[in-house]
């Protein structure tokens, strides 16, 4: 795939968000290419999972453009953002598996609704989705009877079901054990390099990004402070981008400007 | 090895996937019969790909034939790595026939746990009713008002409303009957002593079960689902206290001040259709009215009354709290309160009539 490199799979242009009368996100742009791990970050309330939404099409910014594959999500119809909506899957934050439903029948929802194929293809399916996430004794459980490590890569093999070349992911590692956590992230990256998947992930824990990002965006206060590879990430000289890294808490930052 | 070896493609996708798949379900394979994949040549597989394999291990599991990979290297054993435990998944858990009298064991269990459960409940309640504020402890007024509007004054205009047209009903259908023998006069009395006794409390409390109870049922096992009830509990507070006294007290005010304006409009329903349509005046209509109320029935009414208050705030706590699983198990256990309202409603009323028939009269 090495040709596809640094082809444009996503692309923003300037877009801004408001909730009602807050400006939640001021001119974001950014590009995220084919087979990267693109990481969004940022600390709580600066407007990643506002982002996250846009991107998604769950909500439509107030102006800009989002483009996805060519075609505009900002400017698509029902129709058009559902066909779009069906080239990614989205892991949510707490997972969002239906509670009704055994985690097997969860996978196999928008293989039903969508795929188009046998019963005993979407069999297979679902239990293969569920081993490239490590729960293939989890089929017939509900989702009350998963951990919440367990019910996050739930999540993921639902939004894999699809085989979608973009996955996005809120927050995997939120509330997991660091070992969880780690394992999650190897899960990731194995997925990227085996099935070529791309995925932009919203987190805010620093061992995750340094493990898995390719390309990191900096939010904050609705505004973009950094954009660029990890490597430059961690060499940039950008005073939120520093504070974050370091883990250092406002008052510092504001004593020594003062 | 006895077995048959099938040599895959260079690539496996879901073309070549569903061609491997069909090849091997073409062939005949024999109970305990290996099949060897052989991987050797293989280079790409994708997703769509391992799907198939596994499909293909799910096909010979059910014939009873064992599935094998071998000769994989590289990305493609990258992936088979991953795939490998989804090869041999467990089959769907048997449910354990039960015997006869486990069944009768464990459903008598659970309903004599369940009604434990209830009666902790009532007597919690009536702890913190009766005689917690004696002791001087605690209770939340603020909560209390705010209950109070929002069970009564919001349930004002469906109560009145339904029990208007009740007494129309009655009316209509009582008068059709007594007309014949000139005694029309006396569905006034049937109307005061029937709304009294038994149809404004009773249909008052429908509408309250389904406002109210549903209510409680839906607010306290979301609550129970989202931890808040935990979170109460942890910082060393009582629930019956925070949440379920505050209820009680509130409908046992406001459930006989709603059945008192069912009585009324049921009253006025039937003097609508007695005067409107059966042609009596007004002032002989309503003489006969108050001259057929009781003490006695009235205050049936008003006891029926207070009992379905506790009864249906009790019964909305008792299936909030049992509440399991997420979303779904909230929509049950709301539903399940309901219907459990409207028949202890029946049960109340039974045993109400069946006590003032006997011991009062």
């Amino acid at each position: 795939m090495a040709e596809h490199e640094n082809d444009v799979l996503i692309e923003v242009e300037n877009i801004v968000t408001h909730y009602g009368e807050t400006l939640v996100l001021d001119g974001i742009s950014c590009q995220i290419r084919r087979n990267e791990i693109f990481v969004i970050i940022g600390g709580s309330g600066c407007g990643k999972t506002t982002l996250l939404k846009n991107l998604t099409g769950l909500l439509r910014p107030t102006s800009g453009r989002i483009s996805f594959f060519g075609k505009d999500i900002t400017a698509a119809d029902e129709d058009e953002l559902s066909q779009i909506q069906r080239r990614f899957g989205i892991a949510f934050q707490s997972s969002g598996l239906f509670n009704s439903m055994t985690v097997g029948d969860n996978v196999a929802l928008p293989l039903r609704e969508y795929g188009n194929m046998s019963e005993e293809l979407i069999g297979a399916v679902v239990r293969l989705k569920l081993s490239l996430v490590g729960l293939a004794h989890a089929e017939h459980l509900m989702p009350d009877e998963l951990s919440g490590g367990m019910k996050k890569r739930a999540g993921l093999a639902r939004a894999l079901a699809l085989d979608p070349p973009v996955v996005f992911f809120d927050e995997p590692s939120a509330g997991l054990d660091p070992i969880m956590a780690s394992g999650l992230d190897d899960l990731v990256l194995t997925l990227k390099q085996l099935l070529g998947i791309t995925f932009v992930i919203v987190t805010h824990e620093l061992d995750s990004i340094r493990k898995v990002a390719d390309r990191v965006l900096m939010l904050d206060r609705g505004k973009a402070v950094f954009m660029g590879t990890l490597d430059e990430a961690l060499k940039a000289d950008i005073p939120r981008l520093r504070q974050f890294f370091d883990r250092r808490a406002d008052d510092f930052i504001m004593q020594r400007n003062a | 090895m006895n077995g048959q070896r099938i040599l895959c493609p260079e690539t496996i996708d879901q073309d070549s996937g569903r061609t491997l798949f069909d090849s091997i379900r073409n062939r005949s394979v024999g109970r305990g019969e290996a099949v060897v994949l052989d991987f050797g040549e293989t280079r790409h597989m994708d997703a769509r790909g391992g799907a198939w394999i596994v499909a293909i291990a799910n096909h010979l599991a059910a014939h009873h034939a064992s599935l094998r990979c071998e000769g994989h290297t590289g990305e493609v054993a990258d992936l088979m790595d991953l795939i490998e435990p989804g090869l041999a998944a467990a089959d769907k858990p048997e449910r354990i026939e039960e015997k006869f009298f486990e069944e009768i064991g464990g459903r008598t269990y659970k309903y004599a746990g369940e009604f434990f459960d209830f009666v902790n409940l009532l007597v919690d309640a009536i702890y913190w009713v009766i005689i917690a504020p004696f002791e001087g402890r605690g209770f939340r007024w603020g909560l209390w008002i705010d209950e109070i509007y929002e069970m009564g004054v919001r349930a004002v205009r469906i109560t009145c409303l339904m029990n208007f047209l009740l007494g129309v009903i009655i009316a209509m259908l009582s008068a059709a009957q007594v007309a014949k023998y000139g005694l029309g006069i006396f569905v006034a009395d049937l109307i005061m002593i029937g709304f009294a006794r038994e149809l404004a409390a009773v249909m008052t409390a429908t509408v309250v079960s389904a406002r109210t109870g549903a209510a409680i049922a839906a607010e306290l096992a979301t609550m129970k689902v989202q931890e808040e009830i935990d979170a109460l509990r942890g910082m060393g507070l009582n629930v019956a206290q925070f949440l379920v006294a505050p209820k009680i007290l509130a409908l046992l005010i406001v459930m006989p001040c709603l059945v008192a304006l069912g009585l009324l409009s049921g009253i006025l329903g039937g003097a609508f259709w007695g005067i409107l349509f059966m042609g009596f005046r007004p002032d002989n209509w309503f003489n006969q009215t108050i001259q057929a109320a009781t003490l006695s029935d009235l205050s049936q009414g008003m006891l029926k009354a207070l009992a379905f208050a506790i009864m249906i705030v009790l019964v909305g706590c008792h299936n909030g709290f049992r509440v399991t699983g997420g979303s779904r198990g909230v929509g049950l256990m709301t539903t399940r309160a309901v219907v459990m309202d409207i028949f202890f409603i029946i049960v109340i009323d039974i045993v109400f009539a069946t006590i003032f028939y006997y011991i009062l009269e």
